[in-house]
């Protein structure tokens, strides 16, 4: 039947290969289709839990995994863990002792370091799921941009998608390229120098400004979010320049307009810096899309993953 | 007891192939004989070195011994039998230690510690400035005259250009060496990785190449400026290499290290963020790597330094960005360059006698040992058919995190002919 | 390969065995059902070929049934001992409102019943049904809960190193009802 092999944890979308992806994009599309009921809720993961353990702030990519769980009628736990009550690394290894002993089967982590959840993988029986890991990944958000993606353009091979603003500082561009680039879809970035890593894939064609951008064509423009809390020194000179040289403006919007691109972004936006008001109800916006398709992929994911078991 | 090691060659600088000869050494410690055929004779200990290769004692010009301050990673006394345990007979300790040595009281008291502990000469190296703060200039008098061999804050640069020319003009008189480890603080930044594609695709903040390019041009030019000795540390990029050849074709008196790590490793080994890949300077591009290997095949690089560096498992246990940078190398090196360069035949083991064994001993004003008649026994006894597989028993640090945990070298070192006394 | 002499497979219905099954029950349930509202869930995958297949017979006679599909692999009892199995999952359509409504549920085999205990479940999140009934082609017996079809094609009696398979040609390459047997 397939060839999937099933798998413990889902960390980065490096490691996925084709088939995984096609197996929880398709399977996403019934669990979406659960929310028209007036019961959203399938009684799956009855009696297993959830720990949601955010060490990054977030309400968005939280209560999305929240809502996600709570469909699925597991048993969801949130620990928030403010960054200043954390000594780093030195808890990181007694968390991990502290999360065994919870039992959990499924483990929602996000970190402000790189590697992180990789390593609780390594250290725990549950489902280690990244939510975001420092600069590194965030491989259900990719997952949800191709989803959603992919309900507008069925045939997205081929495709192009312009990523636009702090490449430097986002997993959601490193993930959300890697699996594009996976699915034959074509990328380029755009942004400030500052921000545009030399080191980047080398599927990353750079453009150098909105004329660019826009004579190149893209299907899809995805604004990017300005990183400020995670920018240690200056990178462009104020909110407003940025603003001006590469905001999605009233008049890019028009250019979106007639050259009939669509609008994404992961969230939460900034307005006034990378958006405007005007561009969040622009018609072709996937935004909210978006995030419907986020809790169909996160309960995609959590009916995909497979905790080990305790050897009795 | 006398003893004889019979049937091996032994390796000298100069000389690609070692020379097949058997030793005798004396229950003085001193090689009382050398010569194609020794008879053993009474009461004499044989060691039959068929195959084996005797190499004179390395001596490493970068070591961390942890003690005082942080014992719980490494002490004078294991340092020492980790040392032996990888064919050094001699080692410059640095002064990063809690508190830093920089005075002449810290100095003897850890020279005292050595003394106690019997086991090989470690050199305490003494700060360039007070507390390694990058301010003031540490006591040099004192230091100097408790047998320091050279100055250096370890690890971390000296960000005032004025200052360190000042340390350079004021070292002219006292036969110090100033050493220098080169960074530019405010490229590197919160840097844990070598800027490039591998930090991009693993998501760390990099500390690009020129961070250490720019310091080591900046100090080169301090140095012929003040016609002062200087001695670069871990050097780890290619137009650093570059920028030292340039300097000594004009004269500058400069010499240089690189670690075994940086010959052998790039930024792609780090994987799936191995923390014991996690080093200072960081391991960089394979076109690095490639210029640092042929800096020591020309003679650019003088010497091998392991930049032996113990922390805690626990320590470095934590994620990559938060885990200390430094893995241990004194148990390793000699086994890494074995297999990676000489049983391939890159070079022979005269490259390593005379880089890891004469020209550090220079540098610091040692004069070189050698496995002759008339000399004190310093050498080891390497077997090119055994192997070595490293794991935390093999390993005698007391912190044993390595990039190379796990990996089997060919060749092993059956023992360590040194005593101190 | 090598297991062959060990499995023996029976045919025991035909294709034509099948339709004149179909035909049966087809006219079991038309009696029941003509002149109220009701509608044909069926359990994927080849509960909705069955579905579909008496749909089509009642049509025939002037009957109009709408058929939804169901899958129940979210509502499955045995979720911990999937294994390596990974299943697709498929689309539910149920394209009627339920409340009020009286459901056949059509499934081509009926064994243990916990597929159908799923099923039930999982038809009830769609909404309140009037009255739920049951349509099977086979029932092989061996129930492990108390439910039991009310519409049957064929009874079959068998032991528990046997299984039935049923192929359709709309889903399968083939068309028949085998009973196969492991020693």
């Amino acid at each position: 039947m397939n060839d999937l092999q099933p798998r413990k944890d889902l960390l980065d979308i490096e490691s996925l290969t084709l088939e995984e992806i096609e197996y929880v994009l398709e399977n996403a599309v019934p669990f979406k289709q659960l929310f028209q009921r007036s019961v959203k809720k399938v009684p799956t993961l009855r009696g297993k839990t959830v720990l949601n353990l955010f060490y990054e702030p977030s309400t968005r990519t939280s209560s999305s995994f929240e809502v996600a769980a709570n469909r699925m009628s597991a048993d969801v736990t949130n620990f928030t863990i403010s960054a200043s009550s954390v000594v780093k690394g030195e808890s990181l290894l007694d968390t991990i002792e502290t999360l065994q002993a919870m039992r959990s089967d499924y483990i929602v982590i996000r970190h402000q370091a790189a590697g992180v959840p990789g390593i609780v993988a390594k250290h725990t029986r549950a489902s280690v799921i990244n939510a975001g890991d420092g600069y590194h990944a965030h491989p259900t958000q990719a997952l949800l941009d191709s989803m959603t993606f992919r309900e507008v353009f069925p045939d997205y091979a081929g495709k192009r998608v312009a990523i636009v603003g702090d490449i430097l500082h986002s997993r959601v561009a490193r993930s959300t390229s890697t699996l594009f680039n996976k699915q034959g879809v074509e990328l380029a970035v755009m942004g400030p120098g500052s921000l545009v890593p030399a080191g980047r894939h080398d599927f990353m064609t750079r453009l150098s400004s909105w004329e660019e951008v826009f004579d190149w064509k893209p299907d899809a423009v995805y604004l990017l979010r300005v990183q400020l809390e995670r920018q240690e020194g200056q990178f462009f000179p104020s909110i407003g320049e940025y603003h001006r040289m590469y905001g999605m403006n009233a008049e890019r919007l028009d250019k979106m307009r007639q050259l009939g691109a669509y609008l994404m972004h992961p969230g939460p936006v900034n307005r006034g810096v990378e958006i405007t008001d005007e561009a969040m109800r622009y018609e072709k916006s996937l935004i909210s899309t978006q995030v419907e398709n986020g809790i169909a992929v996160r309960m995609a994911v959590l009916h995909w993953l497979k905790p080990q078991t305790e050897k009795k | 007891m006398a003893r004889l090691f019979k049937n091996g060659s032994i390796a000298k600088a100069g000389t690609p192939a070692p020379e097949r000869v058997d030793v005798f050494v004396g229950d003085s410690g001193k090689i009382e004989r050398v010569a194609p055929e020794i008879d053993a004779g009474e009461g004499v200990e044989v060691t039959d070195c068929s195959g084996c290769v005797l190499v004179p004692g390395m001596f490493d010009l970068h070591v961390h011994a942890r003690e005082p301050g942080e014992e719980d990673k490494e002490t004078i006394v294991t340092c020492g039998e980790a040392a032996l345990h990888g064919g050094v007979t001699g080692v410059v300790l640095m002064p990063d230690t809690s508190p830093a040595i920089d005075s002449g009281n810290l100095v003897k008291s850890v020279h005292d510690l050595v003394a106690e502990a019997g086991l090989i000469p470690m050199l305490q190296a003494g700060c360039l400035t007070k507390g390694r703060g990058g301010e003031e200039l540490a006591g040099f008098s004192g230091m100097v005259s408790r047998g320091v061999p050279m100055l250096t804050d370890s690890d971390r640069p000296v960000p005032s250009a004025d200052l360190l020319r000042r340390c350079m003009e004021y070292a002219r008189d006292f036969d110090v060496l100033v050493t220098s480890f080169c960074d530019t603080p405010s490229l590197t930044k919160c840097g844990v990785i070598n800027e490039g594609q591998t930090s991009y695709q693993l998501g760390l903040p990099g500390a690009p190449a020129i961070s250490q390019e720019i310091a080591i041009d900046r100090d080169l030019s301090l140095a012929r400026y003040t016609k002062a000795r200087l001695h670069i540390q871990q050097v780890s990029t290619k137009h650093g290499i570059d920028a030292i050849a340039v300097a000594k074709a004009e004269g500058v008196n400069v010499t240089c290290e690189v670690s075994p790590h940086h010959l052998l490793l790039t930024d792609v080994d780090i994987g799936d963020y191995n923390t014991a890949m996690k080093l200072n300077p960081p391991l960089r591009a394979s076109e690095d790597c490639e210029a640092l290997v042929e800096g020591l095949r020309n003679g650019t690089i003088d010497a091998i330094a392991s930049d032996h560096a113990p922390h805690t498992q626990f320590e470095k246990s934590a994620d990559f960005a938060s885990a200390p940078f430094g893995a241990t190398g004194l148990e390793t090196a000699v086994l890494a360059l074995y297999d990676r360069f000489i049983r391939s035949g890159d070079f022979g083991w005269d490259v390593l006698v005379q880089c890891y064994s004469n020209a550090p001993r220079k540098i610091v004003g040692l004069e070189p040992v050698s496995i002759a008649e008339g000399e004190k026994a310093d050498f080891f006894v390497f077997d090119p058919s055994a192997g070595t597989t490293i794991t935390a028993e093999y390993l005698t640090t007391k912190s044993p995190v390595t990039p190379f945990l796990g990996k089997t070298f060919s060749g092993a070192i059956k023992e360590t002919v040194f005593s101190v006394g | 390969m090598s297991e062959q002499p060990d499995i023996t497979t029976e045919e025991i219905l035909s294709p034509d065995g099948i339709e004149e099954a179909v035909i049966d029950l087809a006219k079991k349930v038309g009696a029941v059902c003509s002149g109220s509202e009701f509608a044909f869930v069926g359990i994927f995958t080849r509960g909705v070929t069955l579905a579909r297949r008496v749909a089509e017979v009642l049509q025939q006679d002037g009957m109009e049934c709408p058929v939804g599909t169901l899958d129940i692999s979210l509502y499955r009892d045995d979720f911990d001992n999937r294994g390596a199995d990974l299943p697709r999952l498929e689309s539910s359509d149920i394209p009627f409102a339920l409340d009020g409504m009286r459901v056949i549920l059509f499934d081509e085999v009926i064994f243990t019943g916990r597929t159908i205990r799923a099923a039930l479940d999982g038809l009830m999140d769609y909404g309140r049904p009037s009255k739920i009934e049951l349509a099977v082609l086979i029932d092989r017996g061996h129930r492990e809960i108390p439910i039991q079809p009310d519409y049957v094609g064929e009874t079959l009696e068998t032991t528990l190193n046997q299984y039935v398979k049923v192929r359709f040609r709309e889903d399968d390459d083939k068309e028949g009802v085998f009973l196969v047997t492991e020693k």
